[in-house]
């Protein structure tokens, strides 16, 4: 007699029953069938056996509990992991206080420095066919180095384009920059200062300039057509529709007249280096300026479109000597770069790209680079410092299983989450700070935040995230759980180490920034107060409207001559160009004894009478001007020695078609930024020229000033009198500088400031881990100082290390910066001294503090628990 | 009203589990719910109903102990959760209300 259940239907159960139901479903089945087997026999238990197990098929019980999904778990346990990081967060608000604070103003700093980086980076990249434009430059050879310029031969984009068949298009463009003044359009009783640029035939083709209304192919056909831009349209007409054949009037020496609009064209990205409001056409600047048409002048620059695929080397190698097919003699030599390029990589060194703006760019990525590294160092230290408190966390994390890799995962994902929280903080303080972040750098950089841009942010804290948390959780996940249970501490000799060397490093950026910003302090106060030749005080300058009549002409020597009586002006005078860097050359000077095989360009400094007076620049050898001074020229010291003149005063030069006798030289001056050097040039003389000067007496200006703007209404009807202080237009010139300058300084500032967080965190840590070791020791009878000392010990020594890494790199890499300027000021000792004192008066502020307070302890206290 | 609907079986496991407070699982409660209503139950439709409730939420379960004569396998057990408490004490309310709403003639003539 059988006493079991039939086997078959148990394994029929055990076939269809759903596995997490067959214990118990089997279970109250065999329960029920002793129960029947006692009370009814084996043959009704079996029986009513089968019975219930072929009950049992019903859907409840055949339906699989779906598996325990995997990604479900991973979900599980990385919101577990941000639930722990945020109760951690929580529990110690000092740490997570510093913590964040030094990453949210490391990626302020850094993400600040991103948006004007990549705003730099994309000036001049508006252009469909950015990658095929080039400008040609030439390659001028002077006395002792080799001079490389924008401007060239007015001619040499027609005979380019026709000559070379890897061109499709070329143009020559004079741009508005190239004048001294701004132009002024007239229309009714509208007057205005407009951006005037002249560009030849290809120009339109090549450059993406988006037209409104009009036809880009028959635009600016004919002398006196222009394409003006909606914006000025707007002032002008206070419309843009039905403008096309109205006519302006537009005043800019030569160029006077009346012009005919027949195509509006949208106003310029701010991304443009050379902005302008009206396209004019070349043919007019040739027409009324006929010496562009003799191959020594260089006046305008000159693009190329290039076909797709030509090689560049091989094009560079077949125009280099293109001039000379032009001018037996000419010693010229062409090259040409990538029209984007112009703003960045502007600067040449003896015919060889030498950086430019790059230089600032670069520099400035890397000091963005190294405030996020100095965050995530912070971040690092405070974090590993810690670690000994989540010991146990790490310990039993283990015991139960976890493998390394989640608690890697873990702790990464905790100084992600900081990271994102700085992130936070940071892009709040951006929008607070960028108002003043736009004014230091002249530039708007709300309008770079892009999808794109914010994108590469969230990407750069993610990485900011990783970077910080990667140590702390590769160091805190590779406890041993056993030596961590029983509660020993594990401080090695490496890890001590790595902490130390990360404060090293730290504070040799530091160091770096402040001695840095010194070295170009130092520099920048050099050149601004430099004697330049000339003297700059308490001169102003402005535009006087002059055609070429000579009614005019005869009021605007009156209103000079006037100027010059008006009760505190000293002296007044007029000229071309300008004191800052902009001025034509010319080259081709004939003098006795002049070795043919040599040439080298002069500065064509155009003046008006009284100038050399009204600048205090002193005549060395010879005279001034004279009364009638037609015949008569004057060159600077540097001019006669290069052209190895004995006794010059009274020898006959001829340039061009002239002939002039030489009267004096002049002392040297700078007529340039302090990067160059002296250049030769000459005066020349001309009744009267478009940029006035007037000295004032100290004291008194406004007064002066306002007398000085009396006549002015009377002389020019209707425009407004804007003057400049030149003192003011020399500080431009150096702008870059002062900008680089003035965001060093606060950037430097605010390393210091990551830095010592960190320093103040660690010092708090370790005052806290010695507790008990300075209870015993104040027991025993140190004192205070004694105790300070001891604690503040250590981290005057990592300074000191810091600062023999970072003095030796700082004066090396000034020495480098240096090279750029003609003049230059001394870095002497004395910079790194006092970087070296302030850097350990800043150790000592943030260290003491904590030692101080750890050493004041009442020892009862400390000691009291075990 | 709104409450979840249970059907005369389930109501009846349900009752029979609070009748068995902490001794309800499966075969016990077959046993009550035969004994009580004198008819014949299968133990696959109490676990169902069972299964039912627990997705209604009316009871809760753990894994008890196992006994030698269940082939060492371990009980289901179930108890009331308080939803469930809720819901039998509003279907006896409402039978209550009903059965007080009934005129006394008719009642009278009901079968006791």
């Amino acid at each position: 007699m059988k006493t079991s259940p039939p086997r078959w239907a148990d394994r029929l159960l055990e076939w269809f029953c759903a596995p997490h139901l067959l214990e118990e479903v089997q279970g109250d089945l065999y329960e029920r069938f002793q129960k029947n087997l006692r009370v009814f026999g084996p043959v009704i238990a079996r029986r009513e056996y089968v019975r219930g197990v072929l009950g049992f098929i019903r859907p409840f019980a055949l339906k699989r509990k779906p598996a325990f999904s995997p990604s479900f778990n991973i979900q599980i346990m990385i919101s577990n992991y941000f639930k722990i990081a945020w109760r951690n967060i929580r529990r110690d608000t000092q740490f997570t206080f510093l913590n964040l604070v030094g990453l949210a103003i490391g990626l302020t700093s850094s993400l600040l420095i991103y948006l004007w980086v990549n705003n730099e980076l994309n000036v001049d990249k508006y252009n469909e066919h950015d990658a095929q434009l080039f400008q040609v430059l030439q390659n001028i050879p002077q006395e002792n180095k080799i001079e490389t310029a924008e401007y060239t031969a007015g001619m040499l984009a027609t005979s380019l384009a026709a000559e070379m068949p890897e061109i499709t298009y070329a143009t020559a463009v004079v741009p508005a920059s190239w004048f001294a003044s701004k132009g002024i359009v007239n229309v009714g009783e509208t007057k205005l200062k407009a951006k005037g640029q002249f560009v030849g035939a290809g120009y339109l083709k090549m450059f993406s300039c988006n037209f409104l209304q009009g036809d880009k192919n028959t635009a600016l056909n004919g002398k006196h057509a222009v394409a003006i831009s909606d914006e000025l349209a707007m002032k002008l007409f206070h419309t843009t529709q039905n403008i096309i054949g109205k006519s302006i009037e537009w005043n800019q020496n030569e160029f006077n007249g009346a012009y005919m609009i027949t195509a509006i064209f949208e106003k310029n990205q701010p991304n443009v280096s050379e902005p302008f409001d009206i396209l004019f056409n070349f043919d007019l600047f040739v027409e009324k300026r006929p010496g562009m048409l003799d191959w020594r002048n260089s006046d305008p620059r000159t693009y190329i479109m290039l076909k797709e695929g030509t090689n560049i080397e091989a094009f560079n190698a077949k125009i280099r000597n293109y001039l000379k097919t032009k001018e037996k003699d000419s010693k010229r030599e062409l090259l040409i770069r990538p029209f984007a390029d112009k703003y960045l990589y502007g600067q040449y060194n003896n015919g060889v790209q030498a950086g430019g703006r790059i230089t600032y760019v670069r520099l400035f990525s890397a000091i963005a680079l190294f405030i996020l590294l100095i965050a995530c160092i912070n971040f690092m230290n405070l974090s590993t410092a810690k670690a000994s408190q989540r010991m146990k966390e790490v310990g039993v994390k283990k015991v139960v299983g976890a493998s390394r890799s989640s608690l890697v995962l873990q702790y990464i994902s905790e100084s992600v989450l900081m990271s994102f929280l700085a992130f936070f903080i940071a892009i709040g303080l951006i929008f607070v700070l960028l108002p003043a972040f736009n004014d230091i750098t002249g530039k708007n950089l709300f309008e770079n935040f892009t999808p794109k841009v914010m994108l590469s942010m969230i990407g750069i804290t993610l990485l900011a995230g990783l970077l910080a948390g990667s140590y702390p959780a590769l160091y805190i996940s590779g406890f041993n759980p056993v030596a961590v249970l029983k509660g020993k501490l594990r401080t090695s000799i490496g890890e001590l180490w790595v902490r130390r060397g990360l404060v090293v490093f730290q504070f040799t950026l530091s160091i770096a920034f402040i001695a840095g910003v010194m070295v170009i302090y130092k520099q920048i106060n050099y050149i601004q107060s430099k004697n330049l030749g000339y003297s700059r005080d308490h001169v102003v300058h402005f535009e006087i409207p002059l055609e070429m009549d000579s009614v005019k002409i005869n009021t605007a020597i009156s209103f000079i001559n006037e100027l010059k009586n008006i009760p505190g002006v000293v002296n007044a005078a007029s000229y071309y160009h300008n004191l800052t860097g902009d001025h034509g050359g010319i080259s081709g000077f004939q003098w006795p004894g002049k070795d043919p095989t040599r040439d080298f360009d002069l500065a064509n400094l155009e003046v008006g009478p009284n100038f050399l007076e009204t600048m205090n620049i002193k005549i060395k050898e010879g005279r001034n001007f004279s009364k009638n001074p037609t015949t008569e020229i004057i060159f600077n010291e540097t001019a006669i020695k290069q052209m190895g003149l004995k006794n010059p005063i009274g020898k006959t030069i001829k340039y061009w078609d002239r002939e002039r006798q030489i009267v004096g030289i002049a002392e040297d001056f700078n007529f340039e930024s302090l990067y160059e050097g002296v250049k030769p040039c000459f005066f020349q003389i001309y009744p009267v020229m478009p940029n006035v000067l007037v000295r004032l007496q100290a004291g008194n200006e406004q007064q002066t000033l306002s007398r000085i703007q009396q006549a002015y209404a009377q002389f020019n009807k209707g425009m407004a009198f804007e003057y400049k202080f030149l003192d003011d237009d020399y500080q431009a010139l150096y702008v870059s500088e002062n900008r680089v300058a003035v965001l060093s300084k606060y950037f430097a500032g605010l390393a210091i400031i990551i830095s010592c967080l960190g320093l103040f965190g660690l010092a708090a840590f370790t005052a806290q881990r010695r507790q008990k070791e300075i209870g015993i020791r104040k027991v025993v009878g140190a004192t205070v100082t004694n105790l300070a000392f001891m604690l503040s010990k250590d981290f005057f020594r990592l300074v000191g290390i810091a600062l023999v890494i970072a003095l030796p790199l700082v004066a090396w890499a000034a020495k480098e910066w240096l090279t750029n300027f003609a003049y230059r000021t001394t870095i002497g000792f004395e910079i790194y001294l006092i970087t070296a004192l302030s850097i350990a008066l800043i150790t000592l502020l943030t260290v003491s503090y904590q030692a101080i307070k750890a050493a004041l302890t009442n020892p009862v206290k400390t000691l009291k628990t075990e | 009203m709104k409450r979840t609907y249970l059907g005369e079986f389930e109501e009846i496991v349900l009752l029979t589990v609070a009748i068995l407070q902490d001794k309800a699982y499966g075969v016990s409660i077959t046993e009550e719910i035969e004994q009580q209503t004198g008819r014949s139950v299968s133990v696959s439709a109490v676990h169902a109903a069972l299964h039912r409730l627990e997705e209604k939420g009316m009871v809760s379960s753990w894994m008890g102990e196992a006994t030698a004569e269940r082939g060492g396998r371990r009980k289901r057990m179930f108890v009331v959760s308080a939803l469930g408490n809720r819901t039998l004490d509003e279907i006896r309310l409402l039978r209550n209300r009903m059965w007080e709403a009934i005129p006394l003639h008719i009642f009278s003539t009901l079968p006791v």
